[in-house]
């Protein structure tokens, strides 16, 4: 038997543990936002917030956490002995106007993660770009990337309709800038 | 006119001074819809909760926009705006469409 301590416990760890006691309850739930860059990106983010996308009541998601020692503190759950928070995101879950279906299992010591596919994980870091011009978001798809399997041009086709072509070239120019992978 | 479909008009409001003002605040909006602010903080709360609103803390201020990343926000913004072209003209006039200066003005410039 696994033992957990919530003081030292990983965020993929953690993630997990949560999806499996979501689903012990049949609420099926997919981890998005800086979760998934730091896990992607093996730690090199550090995020703090599980983000997650239910479409289940918080009734539900209030029963399920409290078996794991999580309480709501107004807008998102902790536990006093764990440095990590969970929060819920509105549904669906999208990366701007493209509506996410498609998400990857991560296998972890306490269970399967559903969460963002690397591709999807670079997108909605892009759209913070995008959108509001944040470098940090900049920076964390650039982290993805490096450590990930990413598909390029289903990047540029997303940016194309988003209207942001310019942005995603500037993405690209800090790309090249890396070196660590070779880009077409 | 929508709210029985937002829940309460407060949200109407909110949402219809969006489209056609962009940003807002909740003293401004206080003023401007003449609605109590503790209806107005809750609405801009309870939309930026839904990821429809997105804030900004502007000096003191807390700025509210559409979230440019919410992903119905064209279906959405195309909805509000038939509807609100519904309006009776007096009513876009008294709320929504005042008539105050919204371009910059350089510092120290005398009226």
């Amino acid at each position: 038997m696994i033992t957990i301590d919530f003081k030292t416990i990983s965020i993929s760890d953690l993630a997990a543990l949560v999806t499996n006691k979501f689903a012990e309850h049949n609420i099926k739930t997919i981890l998005v936002g800086g979760a998934c860059v730091a896990i992607y990106s093996n730690n090199r983010y550090l995020s703090y917030d599980l983000d997650f996308v239910t479409f289940e009541t918080k009734g539900k998601i209030r029963k399920a956490l409290a078996e794991l020692g999580f309480e709501p503190k107004g807008k998102y759950f902790a536990r006093a002995d764990c440095p990590y928070f969970i929060e819920f995101v509105s549904p669906p879950v999208a990366v701007g106007q493209e509506l996410i279906r498609k998400f990857k299992s991560l296998p972890t010591p306490f269970g399967q993660i559903v969460l963002l596919t690397p591709t999807d994980c670079v997108k909605d870091r892009l759209a913070s770009f995008f959108h509001w011009q944040d470098k940090q978001a900049l920076e964390q798809a650039l982290m993805v990337f490096q450590d990930q399997e990413v598909d390029l041009q289903d990047i540029e086709n997303w940016a194309k309709t988003e209207n942001h072509l310019n942005k995603f070239k500037e993405f690209i120019k800090e790309l090249k800038k890396t070196k660590i992978k070779s880009i077409k | 006119m929508l709210e029985s479909l937002f829940g309460n008009e407060s949200v109407e409001r909110v949402l219809f001074y969006l489209v056609q003002n962009k940003t807002c605040y909740a003293l401004q909006l206080k003023k401007q819809l003449q609605f109590a602010l503790s209806s107005i903080q809750q609405a801009l709360l309870r939309l930026e909760s839904g990821g429809i609103l997105v804030s900004t803390l502007v000096g003191k201020t807390r700025v509210f926009q559409f979230n440019p990343r919410y992903p119905f926000l064209k279906e959405l913004s195309s909805f509000l705006q038939t509807a609100y072209e519904s309006l009776p003209e007096e009513i876009k006039k008294k709320y929504y469409e005042t008539r105050i200066r919204k371009r910059p003005r350089r510092t120290g410039k005398p009226l």
